[in-house]
């Protein structure tokens, strides 16, 4: 039995990283679309499109929080985990406020990133691999 | 009748002859009788001149006495207007007089108050004789004595050198006496000893006395302690190095932040990459295996390296305190008043003095203001006809308070205005574009926001707002 691919996206301006968390992800197979800005994330896949988001905070001009808050305006059920190079408490307590379901710090420990995009997949989508 | 009768009784010719001596008689009676009436006529004419010489004897005397009077009048005039002289000079005498005793008065008074004055200033005051040749002191005031610890008796008549102290400094001493002996004033800073040994800052000015000839009689020299003075600037520096201190930390921070960040896109890229070959690779080729661990474990040492340095670097968390904002304020521009001056840069406050108290970090907070003068500052130099920095406190609403620091400035292009808060973003030339970050990063610790506008006319406001703390207000 072929079960469908869990879709994962990611959006980070840094074109390197987006490649090679594409790859990693693949190899754990997700299937992974990238996207440098905000704008092409949100002018290519519609609210209703199935799929995890791998967000990165720091970005210039429409940045990870930014993002976030028009996809929460807008009533979408994704999944947003936060990644950003960053980590301090007061951006760990935002993030639980924003209604992302959780931030990983660069670099990312890839298997508990792998487990939670499955299990937030699972919990939106009801989809299992 | 009589004479007739006689006639008869003569003789003829003696009657012609008596006729003729009764004519005659008759004819001198009549001349004699003419001569009476012309005499008496010419009396009468006489009478008559007399009269008329009478009146005009007494037009005369009437003119006369008329002009007796007149003379006498104007005589009386002239001694009544003397008179009236005479009592407006005397009168004239009293009102110099009194003028002079007013002027007495006067002199007495400013001479009064001179001395009073003398005797009231802080600075204490001594006067040197100076037509000889040890300088020896003729006056000093009370702030005199009780700045150097000397009684009268210890100063007067003494040389004003010996009163320095010993351990002055005696190439101070020196200069002071040069300036004085060549004619010139002495203006300056030196450490002196009191009585009791006891140091003190103080300034100096001493300046030559001339009388009318221009001749050097005394020097006149004013004493201020500045002690005081002097550990207030002290303070103020301290206060000033430790916020300088405290920036450059956090910019240090943010810039190692921002240098972590950059390092970090690709180390995550690294280990991504290498991680998704080793699982491409699972249980095959153990040489290329062992070398992808290698690279996995020297970028996460990297990493490590990054969060450690983060670690070390961390912005300090915040010390919170109850605070007056516009007692933050004007301490903070105390700090930067003399930059202000020196750039010909005026600062005006509006500050609502009815602000309830918030919950800051004293040293963050002036962190913040002091960058937001500082750009208004450095925008305003680029205008020369924009001096004025205008501060402001209000409350927004119930919750929270703002402040305003606008300027005349240049403004921010509409370009510009969305990167401002951006690390490394800045538009000055020797800037690290770190300042607006940092501070925005400040006022959302304290639960508030920094936000900029364009003035309508010209130059730009910063603002931000602060919560208030309730809790220390209602105690």
């Amino acid at each position: 039995m072929i079960l469908k691919k869990n879709k994962v996206y990611i959006l980070d301006d840094d074109e390197s990283v987006c490649r090679a968390i594409k790859i990693l992800l693949t190899t754990f197979d997700f299937e992974a679309e990238t996207f440098n800005s905000a704008k092409s994330f949100f002018d290519t896949v519609s609210n209703d499109d199935p799929g995890c988001l791998l967000l990165d905070i720091h970005m210039p001009e429409f940045d990870g929080w930014a993002v976030q808050k028009r996809i929460m305006d807008s009533g979408s059920k994704r999944p947003v985990i936060f990644i950003s190079a960053e980590n301090t408490d007061i951006i760990e307590n935002r993030v639980l406020k924003t209604g992302a379901v959780g931030f990983f710090q660069k670099p990312i420990n890839y298997q508990k990133l792998v487990n939670l995009i499955n299990t937030a997949s699972e919990d939106t989508y009801g989809m299992v691999k | 009748m009589k004479t007739i009768a006689r006639a008869n009784q003569t003789k003829e010719p003696l009657l012609r002859k008596v006729i003729h001596n009764n004519l005659e008689e008759q004819i001198r009676q009549l001349t004699d009788e003419l001569r009476i009436r012309k005499r008496q006529l010419k009396q009468g004419v006489d009478r008559e001149k007399l009269g008329a010489d009478r009146e005009k004897l007494g037009a005369d005397r009437e003119k006369l006495a008329e002009e007796t009077f007149r003379q006498q009048t104007d005589e009386l005039k002239i001694r009544k207007g003397e008179l009236k002289q005479g009592v407006n000079r005397e009168k004239l005498g009293a009102d110099r007089e009194k003028q002079g005793a007013d002027r007495e008065k006067l002199a007495e008074e400013q001479i009064y108050i001179q001395t009073k004055a003398m005797e009231s200033t802080a600075d204490g005051i001594f006067i040197i004789d100076a037509t000889k040749p040890d300088f020896l002191i003729i006056y000093a005031n009370p702030a005199f004595y009780s700045l150097t610890g000397y009684t009268k008796n210890e100063v007067i008549g003494k040389n004003y050198f010996l009163l320095h102290g010993f351990d002055v400094n005696m190439r101070v001493a020196e200069e002071i006496k040069q300036s004085l002996r060549q004619g010139k004033s002495f203006n300056g800073e030196m450490l002196n000893s009191k009585k009791n040994g006891e140091k003190f800052s103080s300034s100096l000015r001493i300046a030559p006395v001339r009388d009318t000839n221009g001749a050097i009689t005394h020097y006149v020299g004013s004493k201020t302690d500045t002690t005081l003075m002097k550990q207030r600037d002290l303070e103020l520096e301290e206060q000033r190095e430790e916020l300088l201190h405290v920036t450059r930390v956090g910019k240090l921070a943010e810039f190692v932040s921002s240098l972590a960040h950059e390092i970090s896109q690709p180390l995550t890229a690294i280990l991504a990459y290498a991680q998704a070959a080793q699982r491409m690779f699972a249980d095959r080729e153990p040489k290329l295996q062992e070398i992808l661990q290698y690279i996995i474990s020297d970028d996460q040492r990297a990493a490590e390296v990054i969060r450690r340095l983060r670690a070390l670097l961390k912005k300090n968390k915040p010390t919170f305190e109850s605070l007056d904002i516009n007692v933050v304020i004007n301490d903070t521009v105390a700090l930067i008043m003399t930059h202000i001056t020196v750039r010909n840069k005026v600062i005006k406050f509006e500050l609502d003095k009815d602000l309830p108290r918030i919950q800051g970090d004293r040293i963050q907070l002036q962190q913040v203001l002091l960058n937001l003068i500082s750009n208004s500052l450095e925008a305003m130099d680029e205008r020369s006809d924009s001096r004025e920095l205008l501060i402001r406190t209000s409350r927004k609403d119930n919750d929270t308070i703002m402040v305003d620091v606008t300027d005349s400035g240049c403004g921010i292009s509409a370009e510009n205005m969305n990167k401002l808060f951006f690390h490394f973003f800045t538009s000055k030339v020797d800037g690290l574009g770190m300042g607006l970050s940092i501070s925005r990063s400040i006022v959302e610790d304290h639960g508030g926001h920094l936000e900029a506008k364009n003035n309508p006319d010209h130059g730009a406001t910063f603002y931000f707002t602060l919560p208030v703390n309730m809790k220390n207000n209602q105690e």
